[in-house]
């Protein structure tokens, strides 16, 4: 090998020479650690793609929206009859142009400023043209503001919703509580239907001594609307009976009992369009001669007035409907299964609900202890009648009880020897007061014989009396003279006479001399006073003589009345009120015959 | 349609009320009733319920009520009555729309609703909200809103208005209810129609 020069490459010191000479063998490593960095902006970008968006018309996306006219609806008509009287309406000739539109007037404030009170169908009204019929009519104050259906005084809010409730049904029970204007309201329906043309016969049955009044309330309410009344002997009733072209026809219950052959005879031609009950649980017992005559009437439309649709027990209230519903009720229904059925039937509001604005009804129970000669007569008259009653063993009947209740309640009123009488006292007392701040007041009892009993110490008051032995042509000149003497301050009525169907609202105090069996009777009663027009409070005193029969007559009821409001308050029907036999029994400790509980007083 | 006079049995002199019950669920229900000069009905007639869909609902804007109030329901209820009315009222001023197609006066009676309904539409813009769940609303602007000025009148006690290009009218319609007694309240049988509609809708029956 030739001397070269040879250079070697030390990994450190890098390139170095050695001299000439044997040659030296070097040997080399030639792995080289190489350390790269990347340099981002020495990247070459990537190659951009393209794309050709055509831009030609042809190929542009069209979305079609529908806005086409849609087809017209769908639509339902109905056509409505109407009367006669409207057919060829217009401008009345000779018509004041004050009626007119012209500046405007009260009226139309009036309708549109307060509550409007709708006519609305009843449920049994199914088909939709006839629901419509119903919901299509103006207002029932827009119908009554008509210039031939003037009225003596714009009616309550309430009673517009009585009347929109009597009209469109055929079966119906008006069972609004005493002295919020029931009369008023059936007689408004009626004339309503009446100038509808939808009745042309009305047959209005009331108790006898409530027709002149029924008469007046019809002046009053419907002077346009002529009401025959049916009375006399048999041949006058007949023609009466008869009588064509009459809208209004007012009876009482005895004479449709005796004219019922006459009025459902088989070749009879009385049909009514609407019959009326004016104090309708006198068809309660559906056995009794009254219902039997009342129930075969022949009538499209019925009605029943009346403010204690259940007296006894919900028996009163299928006793009623089979008159107004025949096979609506039964006895066997369950009393909410009844109330159901009959809901779409009854309108019920009380005093409490409806007129806030009347005045309060204060009550004051007057506990007395008998004269010493009464309570002698008491004590003798309990115990040879108890001795008696048991004495009799199996032989008992409710009737024996009876009898001594009825002579144990007249001692406690007075003695029968003497005459004295702690209630008579205390009465006169009362009365004292009444005369001299110049008021009225009515005092109840059960017996005639009572109330003549007080009229002689009471003359001083200048008394007067209202009950079954005042014959009936002279009652209502009674109650006019009562209303208009300042001289006479007491009216003596008795519970059978005057508890239904009489105004008396100008008097401000109430007494209940005794009590009567039922508080449902006693509230009519007292109703008499407390209703629209009371000019103030009513003082309803009751009184009871202590330790007798009256005082364990009065915690049953008293019970009862509790029991009652209980049930009302819910619109279930209500329980019964008065005495069963076994209460009647209990009140002297005795045990009744093993015969089937029955409501007898 | 109908003729005045075109039966002896129709009364002489009727009036129409027209309005229309929106139904969140079903839609507008129309309802026309014809009453006598004493307020006692004629006629009722009711339409199956309508409701726009979404296109109508963006491309007719506020042009959208007087179509379906108007040209929709009032016309096809006003058509295919049998009565002819005097004049006939409604409680919405979208239904004045209809005196367009039909030969009748058709007069707005101004009740607290209609009232209101007016000075929400003052501004001469509407908001239709989507019916969508994104939420958004379409606004449209006073360059597409209808011709909704009105000319007021009062007739006794009652305050009217029509569309002011139709205002020669309103001597017309005055004449026309020269006969009305003034107790008559033009703007309460607006509820019977509603109530009427209700118990429709209710399948009161056959």
């Amino acid at each position: 090998m030739s001397e070269t020069t040879c250079w070697a490459i030390d990994p450190v010191e890098g390139l170095s020479w050695h001299a000439p000479g044997s040659p030296a063998v070097h040997s080399f490593d030639l792995e080289v650690r190489v350390e790269t960095v990347p340099r981002l902006d020495f990247k070459r970008p990537e190659r951009p793609e393209v794309h050709a968006v055509p831009l030609s018309p042809e190929q542009l996306r069209v979305v079609s929206v529908p806005i086409a006219r849609t087809r017209p609806p769908k639509t339902r008509s109905f056509r409505f009859g109407v009367a006669e009287e409207e057919k060829a309406f217009g401008p009345r000739p000779g018509e004041a142009s004050s009626n007119r539109i012209s500046s405007g007037g009260s009226q139309c404030s009036a309708l549109t400023g307060g509550l409007l009170t709708r006519i609305r169908p009843p449920k049994d009204v199914i088909k939709l043209e006839d629901r419509l019929n119903y919901l299509l009519q103006p207002p029932l104050e827009a119908l009554l503001a008509e210039r031939s259906l003037r009225f003596c005084f714009e009616p309550f809010h309430y009673q517009y919703e009585g009347i929109a409730f009597l009209y469109p049904r055929h079966a119906a029970i008006l069972a609004d509580e005493m002295g919020l204007g029931k009369t008023m309201q059936a007689i408004t329906a009626i004339r309503l239907l009446v100038h509808r043309g939808e009745v042309r016969r009305v047959l209005l049955v009331c108790p006898k001594p409530l027709v002149t009044n029924w008469q007046r309330e019809f002046d009053a309410w419907a002077p346009e609307i002529p009401a025959s009344v049916v009375e006399g002997d048999q041949t006058k009733r007949h023609w009466q009976w008869l009588l064509p072209d009459v809208p209004v026809t007012i009876a009482n219950y005895e004479l449709l009992r005796r004219d019922r052959s006459l009025l459902t005879g088989a070749d009879s031609a009385l049909t009514f369009d609407l019959v009326v009950l004016d104090e309708a649980q006198r068809i309660k017992n559906r056995r009794s001669a009254t219902s039997q005559a009342v129930c075969s009437l022949r009538s499209r439309r019925r009605w029943a007035m009346t403010g204690t649709p259940v007296e006894n027990s919900p028996e009163d209230l299928v006793g009623i409907f089979d008159f107004l519903l025949p096979g609506c009720l039964s006895s066997d229904m369950r009393p909410r299964r009844m109330g159901r059925a009959v809901s779409d039937h009854i309108l019920r509001r009380t005093k409490e609900e409806v007129l806030t604005d009347l005045p309060p009804k204060l009550f004051r129970d007057a506990e007395m202890e008998l004269s010493p000669e009464q309570q002698a007569a008491y004590q003798l008259a309990e115990g040879d009648g108890v001795v008696h009653l048991n004495d009799l063993g199996s032989q008992i009947t409710i009737q024996h009880v009876f009898e001594l209740i009825l002579r144990l309640k007249q001692i406690c009123n007075f003695d029968p020897a003497t005459g004295t009488s702690s209630k008579l006292e205390r009465l006169e007392a009362d009365l004292e007061e009444v005369a001299h701040s110049g008021r009225k007041a009515i005092v109840f009892s059960q017996w005639v014989k009572t109330i003549e009993q007080l009229r002689g110490p009471l003359a001083r008051f200048g008394p007067l009396e209202y009950h079954g032995r005042v014959p009936s042509k002279q009652r209502d000149a009674v109650i006019r003279q009562f209303g208009e003497d300042r001289d006479s301050h007491v009216l003596l009525i008795s519970y059978g006479a005057g508890s239904v169907g009489l105004n008396l609202q100008f008097a401000s105090y109430v007494f209940l001399f005794d009590r009567w069996w039922n508080p449902a009777v006693e509230d009519q009663a007292i109703n008499r006073v407390h209703r629209i027009g009371s000019a103030g409070p009513v003082t309803v005193t009751r009184f009871l003589a202590l330790g007798t029969i009256e005082e364990r007559i009065n915690r049953i009821l008293e019970e009862k009345r509790e029991l009652f409001d209980t049930i009302f308050c819910d619109t279930r029907p209500h329980r019964r009120q008065s005495l069963s036999q076994e209460e009647i029994f209990g009140l002297f400790d005795l045990k009744g015959p093993a015969t089937p509980s029955r409501v007898v007083a | 349609m109908a003729d005045h006079d075109n039966s002896e049995s129709k009364p002489k002199q009727s009036l129409g009320f027209l309005t229309v019950l929106e139904c969140p669920r079903d839609g507008l229900f129309g309802g026309y009733l014809a009453l006598t000069f004493l307020g006692r009905p004629l006629e009722f007639r009711c339409t199956a319920p309508i409701k726009p869909n979404r296109a109508q609902q963006i491309l007719y804007g506020s042009t959208l009520d007087p179509y379906l109030y108007g040209e929709q329901i009032g016309k096809t209820l006003l058509s295919g009555a049998t009565i002819s009315p005097l004049v006939v009222f409604t409680d919405q001023s979208a239904i004045l729309a209809a005196g367009d197609c039909v030969d009748v006066p058709v007069v707005l009676v101004q009740t607290p609703t209609s009232e209101k309904e007016a000075q929400d539409t003052a501004g001469n813009q509407a908001e239709i909200p989507s019916s969508g769940s994104n939420g958004k609303t379409w606004r449209v602007h006073a360059a597409h809103a209808p011709d909704f000025n009105l000319a007021h009148f009062r007739v006794g006690r009652n305050h009217l208005a029509t569309i002011a290009r139709t205002e020669n009218e309103q001597a017309t319609i005055t004449e026309r209810l020269a006969g009305l007694t003034e107790s008559f309240d033009l703007a309460e049988p607006f509820t019977r129609i509603r109530e009427a509609i209700e118990e429709a809708r209710g399948g009161g029956g056959s």
